[in-house]
């Protein structure tokens, strides 16, 4: 259950339908990195003004540079006007940076975590925070261990009567399974799993959240949402981007690990899951494991038979020339790192038995887009359908970025007195319907781990359990890298990516 | 960026205003697309009303796409005549590709023909859509059954209101005609949302929570006596106080038993300006200065939990607090509850 203060604070009753958030000091170890900068201020100062974020709420800054508060909080000004999404408004900026607070220790000195503690005691007492602390784990994965071993040591784990601890984790959770499993022991060792809060910042944003809604609140699509209506689900993210200073990173993770594992596996569970038992957190998480426990393994000859792993060549990006993967600043040239990935997941449930979920991601595609498509299956071969004729299946596409929205291809007679029938689409855009701005994905993470509300964040099951699935991959490739194929920047992947789909008699949407 | 007009629009005959409409999208080729989320119809006896009323939608568009039906009744007319004006009210949407557009149908009903507004309003409803019901002034004491039973959300705005007794006896008629489907939604709640909002945030405050029994005196600044006694009453049902009177005073008591005076201070300014709480050895309150966007929240007496602290104020604006009333479409039982507090001081 949510924890929210509604059960001691009588005038929180009936304010909002969703769980508000608890006034608590918000430690980000990791403070000068660009994470903090470009995302996790903005955020917070976004939800200061939109009235959203308790005023007590404290922010402390954890890293190894020296610097005052009064430093640490012109740096952080100075990136909040260059990236909130609202215009900073200098009052309340300079309330807001009256509760921010800078921390020099390094990450290994246990001193550093006893005087932080010590510290967060005082700010409770003049903030009234109760005691409440939101741990954000925002340096480099590297870094982890130790600073997880030290607020373990220094009792800042430790919830006080009345009070919460909790720490968010971001991505990447492990490199592999027993990487993501030495992680989480870590975790586990410091804080419950009910006080732990994986960031996976896909399930922030709001289509992603509405896929859900529009499964479970529509009664008319989810009696079709089966192997019996259901010819296949596409899965596609595409960006034009290349490595762009994340060369060091990406070389050794690439496109499986660094899309798939995460954000794209959690968009097929969110669309493939059954209908969970309530709304809470662990009802969704235990069928999105269902999900990820029914994916038929990948392994051995199939590896080559149902993935196919592609790396960018030079070609042109909107008419600019752009250089090949191995031409990018710091990477390898001989890396075989896949920048593309398209794989067929099948799920063998009684569900989807049968139906073909196609996956793909990658670099330097021609446009930027991340998209679920369900393709239904045909009609009878009869009447307009018969043979000869050409009518296009029904496809509905849940549009996740950009241009947020769901659309429906159907068909539709043209006007005339012959009989020609023509694909029609239905249209629905975020933008259009609903204007007001959407609060950007960390806004929504931060005030759920605040307000005790885990559902858009992963569990250890999850995590693991996914990584399970796509470890067997990087297993098989490691033996062999005679599959990786090559395509040209600005073009949509390999004629092998198309093969995939075309064994099942489909081809890929175009975006 | 709104690109509407603030006349009533193409002049059209009521009959062909289905037809007028289609032409007007027809003309626009494919540069504009209609969006309509709700049906929103705002009622007013006040011929000044209408311009404002047309601003007001077009505000409303750009967040809320909707089929505005702005209707003006004339009851006094000498002749019974019916007018009808549509207009659209444009916007660019998403990164400026394309402009969304919402239809706003403005009737003039003159003499009887005022009693004709159910049909009126029926017949130029976009279908499957709900109804918003905006009524601008006083409910008349004799109900048209078969306009409020259609309507899913009836509007007001109970700060207007010289009688507020009698009224809220209608809306609760009302509510009634059709087992309480409708919901009602008074903006003057809705412009409370903000105020309650910070409140709810300076009560976080453990200093300031552990003294909500100590609270003997409760003073509130309003530009309106409805508003600040609406506040009194959400205040007063969340805390358990009951309203007593005692020898001519009014006063309520806590759960404990013990006195809690109050004053309403009807003054010029925000909504809400002061809402300052004292107990006997300490006291916290929050103000706002007008045209400000903030209250200040100010804790004294309390030793180390003095830090002052800047809580959004949440909207004001007519057309925000209209928006925030449609975007939330559920019923307020915390609103039943405090109209049922201050129920004796209306």
């Amino acid at each position: 259950m949510p924890d929210t203060t509604n059960d001691v604070n009588p005038f929180r009753e009936g304010l909002s339908s969703r769980p508000l958030p608890a006034p608590c000091a918000v430690i980000i170890f990791g403070a000068t990195g660009d994470l903090t900068h470009r995302k996790l201020v903005p955020a917070l100062y976004n939800l200061a003004a939109e009235g959203a974020l308790p005023p007590a709420v404290s922010v402390v800054g954890f890293a190894r540079r020296e610097k005052t508060d009064e430093v640490f909080r012109e740096e952080l000004e100075e990136a909040a006007r260059k990236f909130s999404r609202q215009k900073i408004n200098d009052e309340l900026w300079s309330s807001f940076a009256s509760s921010v607070f800078y921390h020099r220790s390094e990450f290994d000195n246990l001193e550093g975590y006893e005087a932080l503690s010590k510290r967060l005691d005082e700010l409770d007492a003049q903030r009234g925070t109760r005691g409440n602390r939101l741990f954000y784990l925002s340096a480099g994965p590297d870094q982890f261990p130790v600073i997880l071993e030290n607020l373990r040591k220094s009792g800042l784990n430790e919830s006080k009567e009345g009070s919460w601890s909790r720490v968010i984790v971001e991505k990447p959770f492990g490199t592999d399974l027993p990487t993501a499993q030495i992680l989480n022991n870590l975790v586990d060792e410091a804080f419950s799993e009910g006080d732990t809060y994986r960031i996976d910042h896909y399930l922030g944003k709001e289509t992603a959240q509405n896929i859900m809604v529009l499964r479970f609140a529509n009664a008319i699509f989810e009696h079709l949402w089966n192997a019996k209506y259901i010819h296949h689900v596409q899965i596609t993210a595409s960006e034009p981007l290349g490595v762009e200073g994340r060369a060091g990173y990406y070389d050794k993770s690439g496109a499986l690990r660094d899309m798939v594992q995460n954000h794209l596996l959690q968009l097929l569970c969110l669309t493939a899951m059954e209908p969970p038992s309530g709304l809470d957190a662990d009802s969704i998480r235990d069928e999105k494991v269902k999900v990820l426990k029914s994916l038929r393994p990948i392994t051995g000859d199939n590896v080559r038979k149902y993935v196919v792993r592609s790396q960018y060549g030079a070609g042109a990006i909107n008419g600019k020339r752009v250089a090949a993967y191995r031409d990018e600043q710091n990477v390898n040239p001989e890396s075989v790192t896949e920048t593309y990935v398209a794989l067929q997941v099948n799920i063998d449930n009684w569900r989807w038995a049968g139906v073909p979920f196609f996956v793909r991601v990658g670099k330097r595609l021609p446009k930027a887009g991340t998209e679920i498509a369900i393709h239904f299956k045909g009609a009878p071969p009869v009447l307009f359908n018969a043979e000869g004729e050409t009518i296009d299946d029904n496809v509905l596409v849940i549009r996740i970025q950009p241009d947020e929205g769901i659309s429906l291809r159907m068909s539709a007679k043209m006007p005339g007195s012959s009989l020609r029938i023509e694909p029609v689409k239905m249209d629905f855009h975020y933008g259009t319907s609903f204007t007001k701005a959407t609060p950007e994905a960390y806004e929504r993470l931060l005030l759920d781990a605040m307000s005790g509300d885990a559902t858009l964040f992963a569990r250890r099951d999850e995590v693991e359990e996914a990584w399970k699935f796509v470890d067997a991959l990087h297993e098989a490739w490691a033996q062999n890298d005679e599959d990786l194929t090559f395509y040209s920047a600005g073009t949509w992947g390999p004629t092998e990516a198309d093969e995939l789909l075309k064994r099942s008699g489909a081809t890929w949407r175009r975006l | 960026m709104s690109t509407a007009t603030l006349e009533p629009g193409l002049p059209v005959e009521i009959g062909k205003i289905d037809r007028e409409l289609g032409k007007l999208w027809e003309d626009s080729g494919d540069t504009k697309t209609r969006a309509s989320l709700i049906n929103l119809a705002i009622y007013t006896e006040n011929a000044e009303q209408v311009v404002a009323n047309t601003e007001l939608i077009s505000q409303i568009a750009t967040e809320h796409a909707c089929r505005a039906l702005l209707i003006y009744a004339n009851r006094e007319a000498s002749e019974s005549q019916a007018k009808a004006w549509i207009s659209a009210h444009c916007h660019l949407a998403g990164k400026g590709e394309r402009q969304v557009c919402s239809e706003q149908i403005t009737f003039q009903l003159d003499g009887s023909t005022v009693d004709s507004l159910p049909s009126i309003v029926f017949s130029h409803l976009d279908s499957d859509l709900p109804l918003c019901f905006w009524w601008q002034g006083d409910f008349r004491a004799k109900l048209d059954r078969e306009l409020w039973s259609w309507i899913d959300r009836l509007i007001f705005d109970s700060a207007d209101w010289e009688n507020p007794v009698d009224q809220f006896k209608l809306v609760h008629e009302i509510e009634a005609l059709d087992g309480g489907r409708t919901v009602v939604c008074d903006l003057n709640w809705t412009r409370l949302l903000g105020t309650r909002f910070a409140l709810a945030q300076l009560f976080d405050h453990s200093c300031v929570l552990s003294r909500l029994r100590e609270i003997r005196r409760l003073t509130i600044a309003t530009n309106h006596r409805t508003t600040g006694l609406l506040l009194l009453g959400w205040i007063a049902a969340q805390s358990k106080w009951k309203h007593q009177m005692l020898m001519g005073k009014e006063f309520f008591l806590t759960p404990e038993g013990e006195h809690v005076d109050f004053v309403i201070d009807v003054a010029p300014g925000a909504d809400i300006s002061l809402c300052r709480f004292e107990c006997t050895k300490s006291s916290f309150e929050i103000s706002r200065e007008a045209g400000s966007d903030y209250f200040h929240a100010k804790l004294s007496g309390t030793e180390a939990c003095e830090t002052p602290m800047l809580i959004s104020a949440g909207k004001s604006q007519l057309a925000d607090i209209l928006v925030m009333v449609l975007s939330r479409g559920l019923k307020h039982p915390m609103y039943t509850k405090a109209l049922a507090a201050i129920e004796p001081l209306l």
